[in-house]
């Protein structure tokens, strides 16, 4: 993205070319990587693929490494079969996708990360299911790939995104920005409204710290991502509905790199505060270290 | 200047973008450093990547990188099996590098048959690595685009020389960094260029007088996926 640097100048490119996003983005990565459009496109068309077979493996598989997770999404989507269900299908598939990509994740197979490998849920899980739901194929949603990926770029030229030096809010929240952004531009949305979705999302996980229990991606991340799939949906259902984000979304961004810097080195991927030092977060990690 | 293929990806073996699949890369580089298959393999973790390593696959992704394998590789997970299988010997410890120092630093030792190579690097979110010391030269390097490192004595003309060859070819060099220890001793340069470089080229760069070695780097650390 050689002239694309904030969210500012993305809608300015958008104002000015009356392009779609996806195209604006494909534009700039086909430039940066010396490829053409087409070629890029397909490579997020096989990234799609690998994707959705995450999330097919995920709600087929069993536990974890460790044995702390593994079944939960599976769970999800069999209480959802039952027709017993609290918001939907849409919510319930967004839920359970997400969960199963990290559970696989966890069980160490391959999975797409986006943007890190413990944040890989909420892209892939809401962008499937509203795929299904809404009958959207698989260029449409690849196209949709684009936007998020494009987001977590625009974030990450600012960001570093890791749990070590942003806690979870640099991992899960900006996954859930990408999956906010992507989910307003496939329903319809102007690119305005999937800045705001974007910004809206984010600002909504601020200061989320990154305290996993024995310093493994299960617990609390896997769950998370279920959870923070619900906080793209909602940045998605506002934004469209016209509700926006009084603070930028470039400002939020440098609000999440101040809060970043400001949270202590226990709650940065450490292990060493939070749910990760609870009695029986100790209790686990004792467990686990003196069985190995 | 971030890649959107870099966001949505790497595609990889779980659980950990910066504790699994960087850690595979920054292995991958100095395996690529060494140019030959390594017999031994010395980390030194610190911080985070010490805390987590064993929960994210950091040690198995190390071991897995010194093998050669890429971060979608599933025999990843295996790596430990599979070293002793082929012969590597490896030690993982803890070393506190300091509080400026990243906390994915790790410091990586690898010796094969003929030479030994030291690298000091950090992962820096979602797969993305930054070399930060090759033999104790302090460098940073993405080990993403294309990149010639050399190792020679200082003297005039060097650096004139090795850009005449590279600009015969028509390559551009996107990039460029020169140091040295001291005036007429050991110096470094890394030169980062828009294309590989063929084998004939680098043949020459090695041939010039003064030049103890040329290492290159051709994407190893997850670049462009080029066809």
């Amino acid at each position: 993205m050689a002239t694309l640097n904030t969210f500012a100048e993305l809608l300015e490119s958008a104002e000015r070319s009356g392009q779609p996003l996806d195209a604006i983005f494909l534009e700039a990565e086909s430039v940066e990587r010396e490829l053409p459009p087409e070629r890029v496109f397909q490579i997020f068309r096989d990234r799609w693929a690998v994707m959705k077979d995450s999330v097919r493996r995920g709600l087929a598989g069993g536990k974890s490494f460790s044995g702390l997770v593994g079944g939960d999404a599976r769970k999800v989507m069999e209480h959802t079969a039952r027709g017993d269900i609290a918001g939907g299908h849409l919510v319930a598939k967004c839920i359970a996708y997400s969960i199963a990509v990290l559970e696989e994740n966890s069980r160490m197979g391959i999975i797409v990360a986006a943007p890190t490998a413990g944040a890989a849920g909420m892209v892939p899980g809401t962008l499937l299911a509203l795929a299904e739901e809404r009958g959207f194929d698989d260029d449409f949603a690849s196209r949709g790939l684009v936007v998020a990926g494009g987001f977590g770029a625009l974030v990450a030229g600012k960001a570093e995104l890791s749990g070590a030096a942003g806690g979870c809010q640099a991992e899960q929240g900006v996954g859930a920005a990408m999956a906010a952004g992507a989910l307003t531009f496939l329903l319809g949305g102007t690119p305005g409204m999937s800045v705001h979705a974007a910004a809206l999302t984010l600002q909504n996980t601020l200061g989320l710290a990154c305290d996993p229990v024995a310093g493994l991606v299960e617990v609390p991340c896997v769950v998370r991502n279920g959870f923070t799939a619900m906080l793209a949906l909602t940045g998605a259902q506002t934004a469209l509905a016209g509700v926006e984000s009084v603070i930028p979304m470039d400002e939020v961004v440098e609000a999440m790199i101040k809060i970043g810097e400001a949270m202590p080195r226990s709650l940065k991927e450490t292990a060493d505060g939070g749910l990760a030092m609870t009695p029986t977060g100790c209790r686990i990690r004792n467990e686990l270290y003196q069985i190995r | 200047m971030i890649s959107l293929l870099d966001i949505v990806g790497p595609v990889m073996v779980g659980p950990s973008s910066s504790h699994t699949a960087g850690a595979c890369r920054l292995s991958r580089v100095a395996r690529a450093l060494l140019e030959e298959e390594p017999v031994e393999a010395r980390f030194e973790l610190h911080s985070a990547f010490a805390k987590t390593m064993r929960g994210h696959g950091t040690d198995r992704a190390l071991v897995a990188g010194a093998l050669g394998m890429e971060v979608d590789d599933p025999r990843l997970k295996d790596a430990l099996e599979i070293a002793k299988a082929r012969g590597l010997k490896y030690a993982l410890k803890p070393r506190n590098m300091g509080p400026e120092a990243h906390p994915n630093s790790v410091a990586i030792t690898l010796a094969g048959p003929s030479r030994t190579i030291a690298v000091l690097g950090a992962s820096i979110g979602g797969g993305m690595i930054e070399i930060r010391e090759v033999d104790g030269f302090p460098v940073s390097l993405s080990a993403k685009d294309p990149c010639l490192l050399l190792f020679y004595e200082d003297r005039p003309g060097v650096v004139m020389r090795a850009s005449e060859i590279i600009g015969r070819r028509g390559i551009n060099i996107a990039s460029m960094e020169v140091l040295r220890r001291g005036k007429g001793d050991q110096a470094f340069m890394r030169i980062d260029l828009d294309a590989p470089l063929p084998p004939e080229d680098v043949d020459l760069l090695r041939g010039m007088p003064g030049v103890r070695r040329v290492h290159v780097l051709d994407r190893v650390a997850g670049g462009a996926p080029i066809t």
